[in-house]
């Protein structure tokens, strides 16, 4: 919200500048956000005398005028029809920075130009583009009695401002406005707040012979002040009320709007203000509809109103949209001769719901909204009304017409010692902190030592609680000045918990590895997640604001293969990244809510060149094996390795923790990376951590294990077998069968040939053994060898390679 | 014979070898099998028995000296002439890349943060993604009408008119895991809760529909705004360094009461600017009641911030984007 510095100070005698004003402001919970500075000074603007106009001669709507300025005579060109010889006018000259904003928001500042081939030495100015005012029709022509050369910032009083833009949280309806802004800072820099003198009418009715006020819904409209100003001139407002405005960015519209405007940022109450001959039967009934209601508003926009939008209606339907917006057919015009004032109290979720659904949110609408003080209605009809008959002449009468069904009372709220000095961390007593909040009109019912009653006032919807009265002492005293607490920073004992120290586990080792950790998009379109598997059984969001957001990933497959094409679309070589993320699916193996199954996954991928062209070697290409032997090494990082298997599933290999499986290693199918624009080999493992997270606890505490005493004994063998059998089912019998000495099994070599026979090939194992307890000799390996050649040559029709 | 010995031995001390051809004529003439030195055990059957032992031990020991030599010459060569001079052992060669793992910039910055809250005393904790109404919005004080609730800010993964189904949402911060703490822990309860969340929002070099915060909660019986204070002091101060400076200032959450922000100067001393990096407050007594701890009782600190807001500032990126589209040349930066 916009705050006039100058305006402020209608209220409080503020000793600080406007950039002080506005940190002390941030200070206390109404937040700067920016601060500029509004008109000018005119520095360089002044009175020239125009001697002679004539016609540009390349351009049909542009003249020539040469400008008396004192001491110098000038050439102008001039675009204005207006222009005369003879004129007094105002030229900004050569070097003048004017009021008018340009795209970037500086301002601009007017140098020597040719324009369409023709000298121009600075600017004749309409009223607008020197912020005196916002006609723009013509240059401003001057009192011909004027002294050439004379500074215009001489003759006009200026209207120059600073204006703060604040950031009002929710809680705070009563900043909406100059004078709620200057409470806040009367009570936290101690100055006396000067109040508007505000004459209140001596009859208040609830309906009067002009017109008669109706509220249908009570609920949504509590309160409903009308009153009338009889005669009034719609014209132009007096500077003094349009500068108000325009500091603020508003347009001026003509006094009787204007004045409703400045009410509003003056006392915080939207108003309306009717053009009285226009209320069909002078009646005015609020109400809302059960059916949908189509309504041209001000903006002449027809708009569709759903079913409970609350409207203002005179005798024959609506005339405005309650709360938001008015209507055309009543609106004040030049023709409007006598005025209903309405000064109203809406719903706030009423007129959220409406303005939302309008997607329009007004300056009425935002502080309806917000919740506007319940009890300043007439108060504000009041104001506004003497306002419109000073500056157009009306007439007002004795009579107020103030319809209140739904009154609100102020709440009692009792602030004790010992909560807000346990809150706070402070040692204040009960008349420190009355003096601390003293200007924000609450009212001491009653106070003790330990405690204070207060008559919250009715401005103040936020403060409910004595939790709430604690905030406004925080506030105001200033969080910066509490000081530390007298013991020091705590000590834990506890230890981050198994889970995060696995999640840590994993990325170090990852990166260990030579792995790089991605982050990729945890939402992606359905159409990237049917890749992977049916939409039926993922999960997606009801309302993505693009197709980019619908479903939730069931896997982090599509991140890596994503992150690999760009980056081989950007000349990468290789990738070898990693990513630990959450995946979710439909299941009745739900996590935390019914139907959902939320687990964290980690993914290993490689694709593309493992080294490039080196003097050293030859480019070569990642393969699937040194993804597993990467897999390999974490498992053995996590020390899960003793307990992993692997077996083939039809095209991946399946790893497994005892029986429990926990995830899948294999390449990515040429359609799938045809689909991502990847071409070279691509090979993912993804393992399920919460899985791992379970296997871990099952694993033993580490426990040092002696070094072996005796050396290995090596022995090889090769066996020619069927090409379809798999090494994993070999290795399976050979680990069955050796016993437990049998300390690991290598293939050094994988063979294919015409010399064994095709449809053949032979694999050859190299087998350590290990006795603990002596060095082993080939006299107690053969026979194992014997028994594991023979189990082979049963099961597999394996031939012993000589 | 003996004399040949010695003459032998002075022949060989004295003998100069500078490469590595030099090195092979030292070995043919002295150590190959027709060298000179076996060509004299070849002889000695014709030494009179009783000088036999003396001409033995002589003969070994010219044998021990060649072999010596030739062993001294052979680690001198290879220490010097053969690595620089041959065109493969020229070190200026540059060498093949080795795979460098690293860690993405955003774990980079949550681990500080963790690191800074371990220290603290703070353990860690989290919760699901996909939230509940319940944990997201009405434990956490937020009115039925609240504009976060509203659909353009929320992602809703389910909806349901059956009062017994609890709409479901993608979690919009990561205060709900406070809640599924308290609910599940007896105090104090000292804990960050670091995580992912969703907003329903345009694509933007400032903003993005997911991002991290890091939630931190303190409950205990008297615990205060010092308290919170002195945290984000000593916070800020490890993170930014001793000398950041910092205010705090009023703010507004449904969630705590008081409300507070933190600022810090960002920037040169004349041209900086204060830069918001975290909210925080007491927590609200409504939000102890719905998560069953007694606010009677207890008091207690939450803070929030935005991961990539953080390491935004810490590493100067200027598109919130570029932490997603895992270019390695951005990801080796922070290898």
């Amino acid at each position: 919200m916009k705050v006039s510095y100058k305006w402020l100070k209608e209220f409080i005698d503020l000793p600080l500048s406007p950039a002080n004003t506005a940190e002390k402001m941030t200070l206390i919970g109404l937040e700067e956000e920016d601060t500029f500075e509004y008109g000018s000074n005119l520095e360089g603007v002044i009175v020239g005398e125009v001697l002679e106009v004539t016609q540009h001669p390349n351009a049909d709507r542009l003249q020539l005028c040469q400008v008396n300025l004192g001491n110098e005579t000038v050439q102008i060109v001039c675009g204005a029809k207006n222009v005369a010889a003879g004129q007094k006018v105002p030229v900004a000259t050569v070097g003048t920075t004017l009021p008018i904003k340009l795209d970037d928001g500086s301002l601009i500042t007017l140098r020597k130009a040719k324009l369409r081939g023709e000298v121009s030495n600075g600017m004749i100015c309409a009223e607008d583009e020197l912020g005196l005012g916002t006609d723009h029709s013509g240059i401003m022509v001057l009192d011909s009695e004027l002294e050439v050369g004379t500074p215009i910032n001489q003759i006009f009083e200026l209207n120059t401002d600073t204006i703060i833009d604040i950031a009002i949280t929710p809680n705070r309806p009563d900043a909406t406005c100059h004078l709620g802004v200057a409470r806040d800072l009367s009570a936290a820099l101690n100055l006396e707040l000067k109040k508007p003198e505000i004459p209140s009418s001596s009859k208040v009715v609830q309906s009067s012979a002009d017109i008669s006020i109706e509220i249908e819904s009570p609920e949504k409209c509590h309160r409903y002040v009308g009153k009338m100003i009889r005669n009034v001139e719609i014209k132009e407002s007096p500077s003094w009320l349009k500068n108000r405005l325009m500091a603020l960015g508003m347009r001026p519209v003509n006094n009787v709007v204007d004045v409703t405007n400045y009410v509003m940022h003056e006392l915080g109450q939207p108003l309306h203000a009717f053009d009285y001959d226009e209320i069909n039967s002078k009646k005015i009934i609020v109400r809302d509809f059960e059916e949908e209601i189509e309504f041209e508003t001000l903006d002449h926009i027809k708009r569709k109103c759903s079913p409970g939008t609350l409207f203002i209606c005179d005798g024959s339907g609506p005339v405005a949209i309650a709360g938001v917006m008015g209507g055309l057919h009543s609106e004040v015009s030049d023709s409007t001769t006598n005025i209903l004032l309405e000064s109203a109290y809406f719903d706030p979720g009423s007129i959220r719901k409406t303005a939302k659904a309008q997607t329009l949110q007004t300056d009425a609408s935002y502080r309806f909204e917000r919740g506007i003080d319940p009890n300043l209605q007439a108060i504000a009809a009041e104001r506004a009304a003497a306002l419109i008959a000073e500056v157009s002449g009306g007439e007002l009468n004795d009579e107020i017409i103030d319809v209140h069904p739904v009154k609100t009372e102020p709440i009692e709220l009792t602030l004790t010692k010992t909560y807000l000095n346990r809150l706070l961390g402070t040692k204040l007593s009960i008349d420190e902190a009355l003096e601390i909040v003293d200007g924000l009109e609450l009212e001491v019912l009653s106070k003790d030592e330990e405690k204070v009653t207060f008559s919250i006032p009715t401005f103040r919807p936020d403060l409910v609680r004595e939790v709430d009265l604690i905030e406004e002492v925080g506030r105001l005293y200033d969080y910066n000045k509490i000081e530390a607490p007298n013991h020091g920073i705590f000590v834990s004992t506890e230890k981050f918990s198994e889970w995060e120290l696995l999640i840590s586990s994993i990325k170090k080792a990852s990166v260990e590895l030579g792995f790089r950790e991605i982050y990729s998009n945890s939402l992606i379109s359905e159409k990237e997640a049917e890749q992977f598997g049916s939409l039926d059984s993922m999960v997606g969001t009801l309302n993505p604001l693009t197709k980019d957001m619908t479903t939730l990933r069931p896997s982090l497959l599509h991140g890596f293969l994503k992150a690999s094409a760009y980056n081989f679309n950007r000349q990468a070589s290789g990738v070898r990244f990693f990513e630990i993320g959450n995946v979710f699916e439909q299941s009745k193996d739900f996590s935390y809510h019914e139907g959902i199954k939320e687990q964290t996954h980690v993914l290993f991928g490689l694709s593309g060149l493992k080294s490039i062209e080196h003097w050293t070697s030859k480019p070569v290409s990642y393969s699937v094996f040194d993804l597993k032997a990467l897999v390999n090494g974490f498992f053995t990082k996590l020390g899960l390795i003793s307990g992993i298997s692997s077996v083939l599933d039809e095209d991946v290999l399946s790893y497994k923790f005892g029986d429990v499986e926990i995830g899948t290693l294999g390449f990515v199918s040429t359609d799938l990376k045809k689909k991502y624009g990847l071409e070279a080999e691509t090979f993912v493992a993804e393992f399920s951590v919460n899985v791992l997270m379970a296997a871990l606890e099952k694993v033993p505490e580490k426990e040092f294990k002696p070094i072996p005493k005796f050396p290995a004994f090596e022995f090889d063998f090769a066996v020619i077998v069927e090409s379809a059998i798999s090494a994993g089912e070999l290795m399976e019998v050979i680990e069955s069968k050796a016993g437990k000495t049998l300390q690991s099994i290598e293939i050094f070599d994988v063979f294919e040939g015409e010399s064994i026979g095709s449809g053949n090939k032979s694999i050859a194992f190299r087998l350590h053994f290990i006795d603990p307890n002596k060095t082993l000799n080939i006299k107690e390996v053969e026979p194992i060898i014997n028994r594991v050649v023979k189990t082979l040559e049963k099961q597999f029709s394996a031939e012993l390679r000589g | 014979m003996l004399d040949d010995i010695v003459a032998l031995k002075k022949e060989i001390s004295t003998y100069t070898v500078t490469n590595l051809e030099e090195l092979e004529t030292f070995r043919l003439e002295f150590l190959s099998r027709n060298g000179r030195v076996q060509s004299m055990f070849k002889n000695l059957g014709s030494v009179p028995k009783e000088d036999r032992a003396a001409v033995g031990k002589g003969m070994n020991e010219v044998k021990q000296l060649a072999q010596k030599r030739f062993d001294e010459a052979k680690t001198v060569l290879e220490n010097s002439v053969s690595q620089t001079k041959s065109a493969l052992g020229d070190l200026t060669l540059t060498a093949p890349s080795t795979p460098i793992g690293s860690l993405h910039p955003l774990t980079k910055t949550m681990d500080e943060m963790k690191q800074i809250f371990y220290r603290l005393g703070f353990t860690i904790s989290d919760g699901p993604e996909v939230e509940d109404d319940f944990h997201n919005f009405t434990a956490l004080n937020f009115p039925p009408n609240h504009p976060a609730r509203d659909e353009q800010d929320t992602f809703f993964v389910r909806k349901s008119d059956d009062p017994n189904m609890m709409d479901l949402v993608l979690r919009t911060h990561t205060s709900p895991v406070q809640i599924r703490l308290m609910e599940n822990t007896k105090p104090p309860i000292r804990s960050i809760m670091p995580g992912r969340v969703y907003r329903n929002e345009a694509v933007s070099p400032k903003s993005y529909f997911l991002f991290h915060q890091v939630e931190a909660l303190y409950v205990d019986e008297n615990v205060s705004v010092a308290d919170l204070k002195e945290t984000l002091i000593t916070f800020v101060k490890l993170m930014y360094g001793s000398d950041v400076k910092y205010r705090l200032r009023p703010g507004f959450f449904p969630f705590t009461e008081p409300s507070l922000e933190m600022d810090i100067w960002w920037g040169s001393e004349k041209d900086g600017k204060w830069l918001e990096i975290l909210g925080s407050g007491m927590v609200d007594p409504n939000v102890f009641d719905a998560a069953g701890v007694d606010s009677k009782k207890y008091t207690g600190f939450a803070w929030g911030m935005g991961v990539e807001r953080i390491a935004i500032l810490k590493y100067g990126i200027d598109d919130i984007r570029t932490f997603y589209e895992n270019d390695i040349r951005f990801l080796e930066q922070f290898n």
